[in-house]
């Protein structure tokens, strides 16, 4: 790969995960319970954060530090989930009520 | 049906020399306003880890309130004339008579007026024929009852006649029918820390330290002798603490590569479906109208606890529009955000892909979900079971409240693993 | 030369972007720190110091390629056991009959 098509490749994963990012807390922001929030905290997050090391490690090359960013990497997408899951089970076993249409919490 | 009567004579009889069991109306006097205790109590017996603290409960109950007997009785899980039903029986001897050597040992030490009146008496009920759940032990459990003039049942808070389902209950419930007064003897259950624990094995125990010594390794520097030192000590005491609560089975050789090569296959697979998905949760989220409609749905998965549960599990909350909210044995609550993340849901392709990661391609071939006709959705217009949800606010009380009892006794064992293994030690 | 020291453009180089994507970053922290004042419930605040974590992991790491600074990596891959276990043990503790785990 020449040098050029790595550091665009770096500036697209980058964006990417501003992207992504921009969409969790978006999401975080807008969207009516703790759920549903959730979701994006889960997924959206994760993606971005996902992007983002992913450029990391392009950047610093894998053969020196950038295997940490993929470690990293695999441990995000492995506890996201978890913790978004930990998070919407205590609220279930609170005894909080997902939100529906027509519900007028927000 | 047989019954060693220990004490000689008949149970439940009011022995003539003791007024305190003769008269119902004058108890014991210490403890005349207590239940209404002058007859015979019967206390169903298993080997469980409360059945001393119950027996010492039971003995001190029957002493102060002067019961005329204590009845610890044994239900029989097998049929006389059964293979190995003779072992079987001298089993359950053994665990009564050393259920009644405590009940007396308590009832020599208790100070109680009435300690000495009550007898002890011990009991196998039910041999003679196979009994199916909790509406045939109380049946049993009534007619010995009646024979012997008992009016009481004091159940062990662990009792559990079949071995590991929680029957108790059930039981419970099943003897509120019957005359008997029914309650649970109120001793300190322990803490259920075991189920986390599995057994060590030179398997497990040389799999985690492998793969910790490799993690540590590898965030350090492999050629430096200090590194490979403390990588064996921090490896070593990593094992040694947790291979017994990491790793719920062993390593096998066929089976543990193929899954690490399945779930290389997987991972690009699931990837893909993690970005697509995004995008259009992306556009759903950054719509200025925010056309969402969020419901809860139970959906019941076939793939084994443990591991591959917590994958599932998971691979739904990665992706996107659905998310795991609670895994209740094989039954997933899954909050979706739109309908398409649902119905993707329900067509059970999550579930297929980690069919294969862990059990090879044929068993990845089965019905979707939805033809299983393993689905329902618990919220919206088109909900089609209720919430098993006690209605905090919002919603209506009633409902949910009900179901949420009714349905807690079966799934009393959560599954332990869904959200423990996270710290990328697994057993593939 | 590394990779950050290649120019991007109009003389700007490769690091000089990461920074101001870690700086995108950390504007969105603070959008998110808006949902873990405001709440309402306890779940909402986790969930949004979770996210928020998860951000700073992003950020650590983009500044450690963007400096020069590979030790910050082994910071943010603590970091991120941390936030992982912040997130377990308040949903662990804040449920009456605790049953997370």
């Amino acid at each position: 790969m020449t040098e050029t098509a790595r550091v665009w490749l770096v500036v697209a994963l980058t964006l990417l995960g501003l992207f992504f990012s921009f969409v969790s807390m978006v999401g975080v922001l807008r969207l009516p319970d703790v759920y549903s929030r959730a979701h994006t905290a889960s997924q959206a997050d994760t993606l971005g954060a996902g992007f983002g090391l992913a450029a990391v490690a392009l950047t610093v090359g894998l053969a020196g530090a950038g295997f940490k960013s993929v470690l990293l990497l695999f441990f995000i997408f492995v506890t996201n989930p978890t913790a978004a899951h930990a998070i919407a089970r205590a609220a279930f076993e609170e005894g909080i009520v997902p939100w529906v249409e027509g519900d007028d919490r927000r | 049906m047989w019954w060693v009567a220990d004490a000689g004579p008949s149970p439940g009889d009011d022995d003539p020399d003791t007024e305190a069991s003769a008269d119902p109306e004058a108890t014991s006097d210490s403890d005349a306003a207590s239940a209404p205790a002058s007859g015979a109590v019967i206390v169903p017996v298993e080997p469980s880890s409360t059945l001393r603290s119950t027996i010492a409960h039971i003995a001190e109950a029957a002493a102060t309130e002067g019961a005329s007997a204590l009845h610890l009785v044994e239900i029989a899980s097998w049929r006389n004339g059964d293979p190995e039903s003779d072992e079987r029986a001298a089993a359950a001897e053994r665990v009564l008579e050393r259920a009644a050597a405590w009940a007396r040992a308590d009832l020599e030490d208790s100070e109680a007026p009435g300690a000495p009146d009550v007898e002890v008496v011990m009991a196998v009920l039910g041999a003679d024929g196979y009994l199916f759940g909790a509406d045939d032990y109380v049946r049993v459990l009534a007619e010995y009852a009646e024979a012997n003039d008992a009016d009481r049942v004091v159940l062990d808070p662990e009792y559990t006649p079949v071995g590991n389902t929680t029957l108790l209950q059930p039981l419970e419930f099943a003897l509120s029918n019957t005359p008997l007064s029914v309650e649970t003897a109120p001793v300190d259950r322990p803490t259920r820390r075991e189920r986390f624990r599995t057994e060590a094995t030179t398997g497990r125990f040389v799999a985690l330290f492998g793969l910790s010594l490799a993690f540590y390794l590898l965030l350090g520097d492999p050629t430096y002798w200090f590194d490979a030192v403390t990588g064996v000590a921090t490896a070593a005491v990593v094992s040694i603490t947790l291979s017994r609560v990491s790793l719920d089975s062993d390593p096998a050789f066929p089976r543990t590569p193929m899954r690490i090569v399945r779930g290389l296959i997987y991972v690009p697979v699931l990837l893909f479906e993690i970005v697509k998905a995004n995008l259009v949760v992306a556009r759903v989220i950054l719509d200025p109208r925010l056309p969402i409609e969020p419901t809860l749905n139970r959906m019941r998965v076939i793939v084994g606890s443990g591991l591959p549960l917590m994958t599932l599990a998971n691979s739904i909350t990665l992706t996107p529009g659905t998310l795991t909210v609670r895994a209740r044995d094989s039954d997933l609550y899954v909050h979706s955000l739109v309908p398409w993340a649902r119905e993707g849901l329900f067509d059970g392709p999550l579930e297929r892909w980690t069919r294969f990661v862990y059990y090879g391609r044929r068993a990845a071939r089965l019905p979707s979900p939805r033809e299983r006709d393993d689905v329902a959705i618990l919220q919206g217009p088109d909900a089609t079971e209720e919430l098993p949800i006690a209605a905090a606010d919002g919603g209506d009380p009633g409902s949910g409240v009900e179901s949420e009892s009714s349905g807690g006794a079966a799934v009393e064992v959560e599954s332990s693993d869904d959200s423990t293994d996270a710290d990328g030690v697994t057993d593939r | 030369m590394s990779l950050v020291d290649a120019s991007l453009a109009a003389g700007y180089t490769l690091g000089d972007f990461l920074l101001v994507a870690a700086a995108g970053f950390a504007v969105l922290a603070v959008g998110m720190l808006y949902r873990a004042v405001v709440g309402p419930t306890m779940q909402d605040r986790v969930l949004a110091v979770n996210v928020l974590g998860t951000n700073t992991v992003v950020i650590l790491a983009i500044l450690g390629a963007a400096l020069g600074e590979p030790t910050f990596l082994d910071i943010a891959l603590v970091y991120a056991l941390l936030n992982f276990l912040m997130a377990i043990a308040i949903s662990k503790f804040t449920v009456e009959r605790g049953g997370v785990l």
